[in-house]
Parts: structure tokens; C-alpha cells; sequence
């Protein structure tokens, strides 16, 4: 309670204090005021005053009106000015209380705004906290949705709580300030018997940290004095938890939106690198977009395409065989020779992959059709120097599929995935691998063949169905046999009817009679591996009969 | 010239704070003077001749601005320190302050620890 001094009150110029002077000078006696250590205040004293009246303020004795009995009147009249005067001041320290509690808040508002990084923020909040509310030390615990654990942002002062137990006692917390409530806590038996805090904490006061109705956690003080804390103390506390609690939320959720932002940026280019690899940027462009981060969520682009693959055969074993310097060589060189023909029939290169090319046509298959016919004759060519050179030829198989490629990117905002829908790709990729399975050097999809224009300008035998691994549908393959050198050709082209002869029976479960062509066709084109194969698969089912439900059909059990 | 602080702010709250918060200098027979706006407070110190005025700049009648000016401009009492407060987010350039011969410029909300530190410097008590 402020105090109310008695050399104040009357020694103030005001009317009222005028009129009590002339009261007094009124009087018959001598009268005047004393404090309560007789010091004259106003009046004019005589040594013995008949009477001495106290002037009582809350039983407390501020001072004297000394004089005859009439000194009584001046007396009351003071006390009351004093009590008057008391209930001012009174009002006013409240008043300065609130005022300072807003200057503090107000300063603290404008901390906030300085910075955006929540931990920075958690450790103003505990500063200002215990600069506001004197204590020994102070915690922010806040509950992190990512860790789905306890987290101390912020720790000040004397090391009065045990930071571990803390952070892994969500119970006992939940008790405290997780509960969304705030208090001053008188009983700590809990908490020190748990170790969360030291024995020689006296007073400890929390308040939540709530957004909403979310709680995020809690400040708490701990003090080493009895009944440190007061309601005045709580209130402040929970406006600044309050205050605080908005500041990091909001920071968090930039942060946040900053990291996902960054996320995003990486994964789009991420996808880009990916996707380079399976679709180049000429394909994009050709789609009439600049790059594919032009290519915007749920854009989808499709286009009917004939992918190409290639790939050395038994690359390992030759490559082994070669320093990495000369296999390097190899390589580069196999593929100088390919590219201008890809690129030369309208095609281009995907990617390089080691031993493998993956090319594009755009338009009619007849391009991939003729580029794959000219890189044959251009392995035959490089097989031409490698005999010069006593080096073993390079056999090659290409693979083709017709169909679509979708690109676009799906998935919501946070995640995107590039999905270069390519399983126009991953058949083209499988119909390669085939080329080994049936020792043919060209196949492609009966896909290729629906959609080429001038069908009879190449040559091709029907090699059956596959059921490619994990597919369901059939797929028809066919091999073209322009690309085998010259006299590989015309045996193959007399020999022609006499295979489709051979297939037919083949499927018709006829193997007497397609082995017979068969073994024909072995005798006029011994070379003809794809041959071999059908004999000796005829030569199998003789031997074994067909297994249940046999249609012919190759069953890829491997990619 | 006597210890003397003149408190002019049209907000009696405010007065009442500015005069709570120097409350302590009242025992070191520091007298205090209130004005609730810039006719009267003009007046005051012409009258009072107080040693410092803490000044509300957003007043009726006369403004702040208009009394700071005419006390040291005018009337050429350079010897009384003028303390001008404006309210945060109205801050009048410190040039304008300058300019009307204000000693001190502070802003409302104001921390009471720097106007009671203040008011002790400009009376001289420690």
C-alpha cells in the first residue's frame, strides 16, 4: 500500500489545504499539524497544547493537530483529506501496475515481430517472462507434431529442472500445463518426487501455450522462495504465453511453408533429373512445352510414340576383356556409329545407358522400322573392321513397342511425382530383352506393325504371343528380318512362307508336322537361330507333351 | 526556478500515471501541476515557471507542438526542459521536434522507469 505522508497532504497549494489555514487562523488557540515525529507541518505551535488529537490512517498514526479541543474538527477534517488521499494513491499504483504490465506486453509485441524463427521466439517469451515475473528458472516445453515428442526450445536461469525427465514425462506434464490450464502450483511433492524438479524448488507457476484450442505446451517458472508467485504474476503470465503461443504457430507454419516450398523446388528437379533419363527435352518440346517444370500438376501430355531400345549382347563378357579405357572407347564408338542413324530417321536419342540406347520416334514406326534396319547394317559394317582387326563381332539386339507416352506430374501439392506413365517404355524395354529369348537381332510389337504405314516394304515373320511378366494381356511378337546382312536375308526371305507353315502347325499343336518344316528350314538356313529355338521347343513338346491349357503363348516369367 | 513538474495531457488517466510513476519525487519536495490542455498548460508556465513539462502532443485547443514552440520560440524560456509524447504509431519526425525546441521526445505507451529516470536527471536528484 503506497504511503500516504502526512507533510504532503497539507503541504500542497490547493483550496482545500488554503481553507484549512484559514480555519485554523479562525481558531482562538494556536492549533497546528505535527508529523508523527512532531515535526511542525503547518500552524504555529506553543509548547503545551491543551489537547493533541492523532490523525489515524488504517490504525496507523501519520501525525497530530494540536491546539485546544476545537483542534478535534481540523482533525477529522485531515484524516479525511488523508483517506481521501490514500484511496488515490491507491487507485493510481493499480493503475501504474496495469500500465506497466501493457508497456510490457506492448514491448514484448514488438520483440515478436523482429523475428520469425520459433526457437528464437520461445527463448524472448522465457526472457521476458522471468525478467517480468522474478524466478529462478524457466522452461518452455512445447509438444512437436513431426517428433510426436516433447521439445524444450527454450531454458533460462539456475538449473532447477531436469531437462530429460521433463521431456520424457508427457504424463506427469499433462498433469501441469499440457492440460491447457494455468496455475500456481503449491503442492510439488509429484514433481520432485519424479525428479522433474530440484528439492529446493518453493514455488512454481505455469501457463499454457494454446492456439485456439490446440494446446502446443506450456512456460513454466520454478522459484526457490515460498509463495513466490501472485494471481497478478499468473495473469501476466498467460498473456505472454498467450502472445507467445500466436508468434510461434505462425512462425512455424512459415517455416514450415518455407521448407515445402524448398521440398517442392527439390523434388521438381529431382523429377527433372529422373525423367531426362526416360524423356528427353526434345520429346517435351515437342509436346510444346520449354521444360518439364513447364509442365504444371495434372498437365498431362500424350503422344503416340515408338520407342526403341538397343543393347550389346553379352556386353559383360566383352567388356571384360577390356581395360576401362578401351571399353570406354567401345562404347562411344558402338554409339557414334548408331546415333546419326537415329537422329537421321527422325528419332532421338533418350538416353545413353552403358551399353543400351533407348531411342524416340514421334511419327510413323516406319521411322524407328528403318533406323533399326541401318544400325544393323552398321554393325555389320563395324563387324567387317573388327574381323580386320582379329576382334570378335559385336551382336546387338533392338526391341521396339508403339503406343503412348503420358507424361505429367500427379500427385497433390506437397508431393509430385513426374509420372512418365511408361509402359509404352517398359514393353519396348521387355520386347528388347526377348530378342535374346528367341536369338532373333530385331523384334517389335504387333503395336509397331498396326500402326505402320507401308507394312510391305519390309519383311517379317510372326513369332507368336507373350505374356509379358505382370501383364495380362497378350502381346503378339514379330520379327523384321531386313536387317540381317544380305545372304542371311535371301535365305531367310526363301524360307519365309515356310516358317508362317511351321508357326501355324506349331500352334495348332501339329508338332510332327512343324518339326518336319522346321528341320527343312534348318537345313536350307542353318544360321537361323530363331529356327533352332522353335525346333528344339517342338522337339521339347514331343518329348513332353504340352502342359494343361496350352495355347502357344510364351509365359515371360522374368523381365 | 522551483522543483516543479507540469504534467499536460488531455487524458486524465495519463496524468494521473505521469504523476503515480514521479510519485517518490513528491518527498523530495518536488511539486507537481497538471493541465488538461495546451491554453492552460501555456498559462502554467508562464505562471509556475516549472523546471519540466512532460507534453502531450495530440491536444485540443493547442496542440503540444504549438505550446513547445511558443515556450521556447516565443516566450524564450529555454530553461524549461520539454519532454514531448506522442502516441507509437504517430511519431512525428524528430526534426519537427527539434524544430519547435523540444529537449526529449518520447513515445506512449511509455516505460515509467525511463520517465522517472528522466525527471530525476532534468531535476537533478539521485
Amino acid at each position: 500500500m503506497a504511503r500516504v505522508s502526512l507533510k504532503n497532504i497539507v503541504g500542497k497549494k490547493n483550496e482545500v489545504n488554503a481553507a484549512v489555514v484559514a480555519l485554523m487562523s479562525q481558531l482562538n488557540e494556536a492549533t497546528w499539524i505535527e508529523d508523527e515525529n512532531g515535526k511542525l507541518l503547518l500552524g504555529n505551535s506553543t509548547k503545551t497544547p491543551n489537547s493533541s488529537f492523532p490523525i489515524n490512517l488504517d490504525n496507523e498514526i501519520i501525525g497530530w493537530v494540536k491546539g485546544d479541543e476545537n483542534a478535534m474538527m481540523i482533525a477529522d477534517l485531515i484524516t479525511h483529506l488523508a483517506q481521501k488521499e490514500a484511496e488515490k494513491k491507491k487507485l493510481g499504483t493499480e493503475v501504474l501496475n496495469l500500465y506497466q504490465e501493457l508497456n510490457v506486453i506492448y514491448n514484448f509485441s514488438e520483440k515478436l515481430t523482429q523475428t520469425i524463427d520459433p526457437d528464437v521466439i520461445a527463448q524472448l517469451t522465457l526472457e521476458q517472462a522471468i525478467h517480468s515475473i522474478p524466478s529462478h528458472s524457466g522452461v518452455i516445453v512445447l509438444w512437436s507434431e513431426e517428433k510426436k515428442q516433447l521439445t524444450i526450445p527454450a531454458k533460462s536461469g539456475e538449473q532447477l529442472f531436469n531437462e530429460d525427465l521433463l521431456r520424457n514425462n508427457p504424463g506427469v506434464l499433462l498433469k501441469i500445463g499440457l492440460s491447457g490450464q494455468s496455475e500456481i502450483i503449491t503442492d510439488l511433492s509429484l514433481l520432485k518426487e519424479k525428479g522433474i524438479i530440484e528439492q529446493d524448488v518453493q514455488s512454481l507457476i505455469y501457463a499454457a501455450m494454446k492456439v485456439k484450442h490446440r494446446i502446443m505446451g506450456a512456460i513454466i517458472l520454478a522459484g526457490k522462495d515460498v509463495e513466490q508467485y501472485s494471481a497478478a504474476h499468473l495473469k501476466l503470465l498467460v498473456t505472454l504465453a498467450l502472445q507467445s503461443s500466436t508468434a510461434i504457430e505462425s512462425a512455424m507454419l512459415y517455416e514450415k511453408n518455407i521448407r515445402e516450398v524448398r521440398e517442392r523446388e527439390e523434388a521438381i528437379l529431382r523429377i527433372h533429373e529422373v525423367t531426362k533419363k526416360f524423356v528427353p527435352n526434345e520429346f517435351i518440346r515437342s509436346l510444346g512445352k520449354e521444360t518439364l517444370t513447364d509442365v504444371k500438376l495434372g498437365d498431362q501430355v500424350e503422344k503416340i510414340v515408338t520407342v526403341l531400345f538397343t543393347d550389346i549382347r553379352d556386353f559383360t563378357t566383352l567388356s571384360e576383356k577390356m581395360t576401362p579405357e578401351e571399353n570406354f572407347h567401345f562404347v562411344s564408338s558402338f554409339n557414334a556409329r548408331l546415333g546419326p542413324v537415329i537422329r537421321s530417321n527422325n528419332g532421338f536419342i533418350n538416353q545413353y545407358l552403358g551399353d543400351s540406347i533407348m531411342a524416340i520416334f514421334p511419327d510413323d514406326p516406319i521411322d524407328a522400322l528403318n533406323a533399326a534396319i541401318n544400325m544393323q547394317k552398321a554393325i555389320h559394317e563395324l563387324n567387317e573392321e573388327r574381323k580386320q582387326a582379329k576382334l570378335p563381332p559385336i551382336k546387338a539386339g533392338i526391341g521396339m513397342h508403339t503406343g503412348s507416352l503420358i507424361m505429367g506430374i500427379t500427385g497433390d501439392e506437397h508431393r509430385m511425382d513426374a509420372a512418365t506413365i511408361s509402359d509404352t517404355v517398359n514393353t519396348a524395354a521387355r520386347i528388347e530383352s526377348l530378342t535374346k529369348y528367341y536369338r532373333s537381332p530385331l523384334l517389335l510389337s504387333e503395336h509397331t506393325l498396326q500402326y505402320l504405314n507401308g507394312q510391305n516394304k519390309f519383311h517379317f515373320r510372326h513369332l507368336g504371343n507373350v505374356r509379358l511378366k505382370g501383364k495380362n494381356n497378350l502381346l503378339a511378337i514379330i520379327e523384321c528380318i531386313n536387317g540381317f546382312d544380305d545372304i542371311q536375308f535371301e535365305r531367310k526371305l526363301q524360307t519365309l512362307s515356310l516358317f508362317n507353315d511351321a508357326m501355324s502347325s506349331y500352334h495348332d499343336q501339329q508338332f510332327e508336322n512343324a518339326l518336319q518344316i522346321f528341320q527343312t528350314i534348318h537345313s536350307q538356313d542353318p544360321d537361323d537361330l530363331t529356327t533352332i529355338y522353335f525346333l528344339d521347343k517342338t522337339k521339347k513338346y514331343l518329348r513332353e507333351g504340352t502342359p494343361k491349357n496350352w495355347t502357344g503363348a510364351e509365359e515371360m516369367v522374368s523381365k | 526556478m522551483e522543483n516543479k513538474i507540469l504534467i499536460v495531457d488531455d487524458e486524465a488517466h495519463i496524468r494521473m500515471l505521469i504523476e503515480q510513476t514521479l510519485e517518490e519525487l513528491e518527498d523530495e519536495g518536488v511539486e507537481f501541476l497538471t493541465a488538461e490542455n495546451g491554453e492552460i498548460a501555456l498559462e502554467i508556465i508562464q505562471k509556475e515557471n516549472p523546471k519540466l513539462v512532460f507534453l502531450d502532443v495530440m491536444m485540443p485547443k493547442m496542440n503540444g507542438m504549438e505550446v513547445c514552440r511558443r515556450v521556447k520560440k516565443e516566450l524564450e524560456l529555454k530553461d524549461v526542459f520539454i519532454v514531448l509524447l506522442t502516441a507509437k504509431g504517430q511519431e512525428l519526425d524528430r526534426q519537427r521536434g527539434q524544430e519547435v525546441g523540444a529537449d526529449v521526445y518520447m513515445t506512449k505507451p511509455f516505460d515509467p522507469e525511463i520517465i522517472l529516470s528522466k525527471a530525476k536527471e532534468v531535476l537533478g536528484i539521485e
